[in-house]
């Protein structure tokens, strides 16, 4: 199995490790993911109908309500948030959601190098990921 | 980014949960945008209040806060809700007056002032130079270019931690070489009224982005114009301020026109039937106590049509400073809410189709956030379809 390391900018600290789901497309938590489920509900978004809960959710960046931020931290009380976020930029939704919601984050990552089902470890401390190709 | 003792203690949670995860948020925001330490703030203006807009969103984090113990440092108010107490709430299930009810008392728990307007500028004046952290985009833009106070365009948990530790970051427009005008918009014809001014900001948002713009040669204006102008540019730009007078000593910027033709392509486009209205709505962002007067003044002698309501919305604090306007406007058939405005309720379930407003950020979201048709007009016309 291959390995590939990646070094990002560290912004909220933790280790996790999980499935990676990997979008394109900016993610907007308020409206965009059914807060009760995890599952992503936005139209003709490229995560549509898939389930976020557990995951290592990589994505560019969020857009957006600010209160999407909310959002997140409802799903990692239900149990049923990201286990930890990759993003290419990070924007204010993101991060503080990830804040208050005590999910590791990383950002300044080249997201494309990631695909869904790689096996994907992050050291939010460090801002190191770790991916064991599929 | 600098830190105090006492900020680093906070940091650290020796004040309690509630006081660090607003820490956290401020110190991680500011280094985010190379903020080099955390400034003092006259008032704290929190937006994520309506149930319409947010659903249950904020209600497990703002539980957590109250459980925690966490009460405001500053001043602090809050956007409007999904519905007044007196004629809207009980047209509206239970369940969402109970969820409603639930969000604003969180809020007062944490001793905010749950006075719920989106204008709390004419409640408490913010002065010149003072630093604030406003989410409320149109309220935001309003502070720095009219009432020359400094704050960032903040979000709904950024203005909450901010209010929650009485700081922001100091960075953005706090800073004063970030306050600096890097676009000249040349007015090659003046908006008539309000809804123009309106218009201008959503075509001028458009097109700036998140520069900061002077506009040249606007002229006839009043501080209710330039609130248009305000909440149109907040609402299709970044932009977190603009100049209306050109300010002194200036390096030569980029320069764009927007003549006749523009403006009248920018009002035409916020209009999108022209069907007659249900609703004809005043009051976005929440009316002053010049723009109570003024639809009082507007339906002297005359009557609101059965078919049509007209919704005045405005602030509870000039609600109470303008009653005999408000008797006026009831006399006549009219609605003055408070609390809320036709944007952050569910018109749609009321039966609305077709909203008529002066507000061209109004007319810009409610065909996407209300699903109803849109037309815009200045105040006096709207007055004139909305009766018999």
């Amino acid at each position: 199995m291959r390995t590939i390391t990646l070094k990002g900018r560290p912004i909220v600290s933790g280790h996790a490790e999980g499935l990676a789901l990997v979008s394109l497309k900016p993610i907007s938590f308020l409206g965009g993911v059914d807060p009760n489920s995890g599952i992503l509900i936005e139209k003709s978004h490229d995560l549509q109908g898939k389930n976020i809960a557990k995951k290592i959710l990589c994505f560019p960046n969020g857009h957006g309500s600010t209160v999407g931020s909310y959002v997140l931290y409802s799903l990692a009380k239900k149990g049923i948030g990201p286990k930890a976020i990759i993003n290419q930029s990070a924007d204010p939704v993101i991060v503080v959601g990830a804040i208050i919601a005590d999910i590791p984050m990383i950002d300044k990552v080249d997201i494309k190098q990631i695909e869904t089902d790689d096996e994907v470890e992050v050291d939010g401390k460090k801002g190191i990921v770790k991916i064991r190709k599929k | 980014m600098y830190l105090t003792a006492e900020e680093e203690k906070i940091l650290n949670g020796e004040k309690g949960w509630a006081y660090e995860v607003s820490m956290k948020i401020l110190v991680r925001l500011g280094d985010l945008f190379n903020a080099d330490r955390l400034i003092p703030i006259k008032s704290a203006h929190i937006s994520g209040v309506s149930y319409k807009t947010m659903g249950d969103a904020p209600i497990d984090f703002l539980e957590a806060l109250v459980k925690a113990d966490g009460k405001v440092k500053v001043s602090s108010t809050v956007n409007p809700s999904g519905f007044d107490p007196d004629y809207l709430a009980k047209r509206f299930p239970r369940e969402y007056q109970e969820r409603q009810t639930h969000i604003i008392d969180l809020y007062k728990r944490m001793e905010v002032d749950t006075v719920l307007t989106c204008t709390p500028y004419y409640l408490q004046q913010s002065r010149q130079n003072w630093h604030l952290a406003w989410a409320e985009s149109s309220a935001v833009v309003y502070a720095n270019s009219i009432l020359k106070s400094w704050t960032n365009r903040e979000g709904a948990p950024s203005a909450l931690a901010a209010a929650l530790i009485g700081k922001t970051p100091n960075c953005g427009v706090h800073k004063a070489e970030n306050r600096q005008p890097n676009i000249l918009v040349k007015m090659e014809a003046n908006p008539r009224n309000e809804a123009e001014f309106g218009a201008l900001g959503i075509h001028a948002g458009k097109i700036l982005k998140d520069e900061i713009p002077v506009f040249e040669r606007l002229t006839n204006f009043t501080d209710d114009d330039l609130k248009q102008l305000s909440a149109g540019l907040a609402s299709s730009g970044m932009t977190s301020m603009f100049y209306y007078q050109k300010p002194v000593a200036q390096n030569k910027i980029e320069t764009v026109s927007i003549d006749g033709k523009g403006m009248k392509n920018a009002m035409e486009s916020l209009s999108t039937t022209k069907k007659p209205p249900d609703l004809v709505f005043i009051g976005c962002p929440h009316c002053s106590l010049k723009e109570v007067e003024t639809v009082a003044q507007a339906l002297k002698g005359k009557r609101v049509k059965s078919e049509t309501e007209l919704w005045i919305c405005t602030s509870r604090h000039v609600k109470n400073i303008a009653k005999r306007y408000v008797d006026i406007i009831q006399k006549a058939g009219g609605h003055v809410l408070c609390d809320t405005c036709a944007v952050v309720t569910w018109i749609k379930n009321l039966g609305f189709n077709t909203l008529m407003t002066n507000s061209a950020k109004t007319a810009y979201y409610a065909p996407t956030l209300n699903g109803v048709d849109a037309i815009l007009a200045p105040l006096k016309r709207c007055i004139d379809v909305a009766c018999c």
